[in-house]
């Protein structure tokens, strides 16, 4: 395999924590600072979370372990397996957390809180009750293309390049190096990019144990109930409950009170083979649309995800299927036999620049517009906002979740 | 004494512009990202495709909404369009949500390169004119397609440089200045294929009324500056156009005077 662009030095970086650099040439920052050391400050007893998507619950629990009192609503379900239309785009995420991929279609600062991700998932999870059933994966992902899109993988390492110059990161293949990482991929894949640091989650069964912690934990969660929020205050249609702080966690539900949030659709398809093993995600590169596989235990693979500027919640269209099976299927032909568990379709939530934001007053702190990014924002946003309320006097990656 | 001429108008069904550039609103990596873009650009036309986001139930609002605030007029485009029916009807669809008669006329005849559908675009192109729209076909280079296409009623054409997407520039200039000197009382727009700011100038040079693209300002890294690379470049084109361009010759020719020079420096 031949190596890629050798390392720079370190680059500035304004999220402090440690010196370990990584091969991009970032130090990595620690979540510990968002928390501890508080002086003088009381915290607050009560506090109700807004949406019970990831960062609604991941939240809800990380100030419950800290002693907190913790209201959860919801406006739909508590459940994974609830209805489409009222579940949050966490479950129909991939669960990819994949900065390098991500940063060629966004900027340096997603790349920062995506490298701090893929330290803090398995901090976080080892919090967690052991199941035996992994939750975290760390083998890196494949990026290909045929030979007639030679230049997507091009334009794909040249915008790296722009985005995080220097960057080591990853590795250029050949048909041998690709056979050798993933020996069920079509062998017509003549190159390709193996980008060593990205991972994935195996998102909803890390939400079905999250849930549980939830409830087991004595958070009072409140499912089917809508609600305003106001600082120190939730409406729900029965009317106002009062609290020490309020975190509005509810995506898109909070479009009518966040100016410039947008719902973007993405269509997903869920398959199930014993005819293919994939060790990790693989992308797939096209001059009209990027999609990617990401293997998932029990012999299942998620394929997304389309991306199209519609507030749309209907089911998946045959166009988007069409696309998504024919990816799957030009990725390794024995997938034609693969059966279609599932076709899901949702909304991420993102402002107009599709970065996320937290922004903190007295009693509300809202969150909001991970974007495509859930998985690989929800670490950096939740120990940002975690800061907040713990009063820190310099909130983990407030330069890019605070100061739009 | 000023040399500059007053400009003539660049005039589309009527109406006058004063931007020859026509900028389009996908592929971008934020909505935000593509509004400075446009900003940066100059262009007072932006297109934007429906096909995709359900316009029957007008789910697109937020994005559309957010275009429109960019005060350019808008083009509605039926990318993605694969027979006559369809277009026809995406087409009808955004003349009601957008109110207006505009519209950029696709039909896909590849799915591949997305290469048009000379027949189907023939025959949309009919069918619209009859219920009243202004039709902007986008069409290959072929001189005897633009001539049915001005035959069933088009007021401007805009054949392609080069597949969309592809960034390949000006692939057929024999047939583009064939096309500029059969029909030139058309305002004739060069839509897709391009991907630097050079073949634009080139375009307009070659006496093209204004230039579409989207692909290349959208995946630049800073698609901004490259909109604002393409403006100059389609401003710098089409002076060029007007000043008359010198014609190329086989010899060297000095351009200062050589009397003084020895006999023996010249060959």
């Amino acid at each position: 395999m031949g190596s890629a662009q050798p390392v720079e030095p370190e680059q500035a970086n304004t999220c402090g924590g440690n010196k370990v650099l990584n091969s991009c040439g970032y130090s990595l920052p620690s979540a510990s600072k968002s928390r501890g050391n508080v002086t003088n400050h009381k915290l607050p007893q009560t506090i109700a979370v807004a949406g019970a998507g990831l960062l609604g619950r991941l939240l809800a629990w990380q100030l419950q372990r800290a002693g907190i009192n913790i209201t959860l609503f919801e406006a739909g379900s508590f459940t994974p397996d609830a209805p489409p239309t009222i579940r949050a785009a966490a479950f129909t995420a991939a669960g990819m957390v994949a900065p390098l991929s991500e940063a060629v279609v966004s900027d340096e600062g997603v790349y920062r809180m995506g490298i701090f991700a893929l330290q803090q998932w398995p901090t976080w999870i080892a919090q967690l009750p052991a199941t035996g059933e992994p939750l975290f994966f760390n083998n890196g992902s494949l990026v290909v293309a045929h030979q007639q899109d030679t230049s997507e993988l091009e334009q794909f390492e040249r915008e790296l390049g722009f985005v995080l110059p220097g960057c080591a990161g990853y590795q250029h293949l050949d048909q041998h190096d690709i056979h050798q990482l993933e020996p069920d991929l079509h062998s017509h894949f003549h190159s390709g990019l193996f980008l060593t640091e990205e991972g994935h989650v195996n998102n909803r069964e890390f939400l079905r144990l999250l849930g549980d912690e939830i409830i087991n934990q004595g958070i009072t969660v409140r499912t089917h109930t809508p609600v305003d929020v106001f600082p120190g205050k939730v409406v729900t249609e029965k009317g106002e409950e009062h609290f020490d702080l309020v975190i509005d966690c509810r995506g898109l539900g909070a479009k009518q009170q966040l100016r410039n949030l947008r719902g973007v659709r993405g269509e997903t398809l869920h398959v199930e083979t014993r005819e293919i093993h994939l060790q990790r995600p693989v992308r797939l590169m096209h001059p009209r649309y990027q999609l990617y596989v990401v293997p998932k235990p029990n012999h299942r693979f998620i394929i997304g995800a389309t991306q199209i500027e519609s507030e749309d919640r209907s089911p998946v269209t045959i166009q988007s299927n069409l696309e998504l099976s024919s990816a799957l299927y030009t990725l390794s032909p024995a997938f034609a036999e693969a059966r279609i568990i599932e076709m899901d379709s949702n909304l991420r939530p993102a402002f107009m620049d599709n970065l996320p934001r937290v922004n903190s007053q007295d009693g509300l702190i809202s969150a909001n517009g991970l974007f495509r990014h859930g998985y690989l924002l929800a670490p950096a946003v939740v120990e940002n906002v975690l800061a907040h309320i713990f009063r820190k006097p310099e909130p983990i990656f407030s330069d890019l979740l605070n100061q739009h | 004494m000023s040399y500059h001429k007053p400009e003539q108008d660049f005039t589309l069904y009527g109406e006058t512009f004063s931007s020859r550039f026509l900028l389009g609103t996908a592929l971008y990596a934020s909505p935000q990202l593509m509004r400075d873009a446009i900003i940066q650009s100059r262009c007072e036309i932006v297109t934007l495709g429906l096909r995709r986001q359900n316009p029957a139930n007008r789910d697109g609002d937020a994005i559309w909404q957010y275009i429109q605030q960019s005060g350019c007029r808008l083009l509605p485009n039926t990318a993605g369009c694969k027979s006559v029916k369809e277009a026809v009807t995406l087409a009808e669809m955004s003349r009601e949500i957008f109110n207006t008669d505009w519209i950029k006329l696709e039909v896909v005849g590849d799915d591949y390169n997305l290469q048009p559908d000379p027949f189907g675009l023939v025959e949309a192109s009919e069918i619209l004119i009859k219920k009243g729209f202004k039709v902007l076909p986008y069409c290959t280079d072929d001189l005897i397609l633009c001539k049915r296409l001005l035959d069933v009623g088009c007021e401007v054409l805009m054949p392609w440089g080069a597949p969309i997407g592809t960034g390949q520039g000006l692939l057929n200039r024999y047939n583009l200045r064939t096309l500029r000197e059969r029909i030139k009382d058309v305002p004739m727009i060069i839509d897709a294929g391009l991907g630097a700011p050079s073949q634009a100038a080139e375009a307009m040079e070659m006496g093209f009324d204004g230039i579409l693209l989207n692909t290349a300002v959208a995946k630049a890294h800073n698609p901004p500056l490259m909109a604002e690379a393409f403006g100059d470049a389609i401003d710098a084109g089409r002076k060029a156009y007007k000043a008359g361009l010198m014609q190329k010759r086989q010899t060297a020719s000095p351009s200062t005077p050589t009397i003084g020079q020895p006999f023996w420096h010249q060959q």
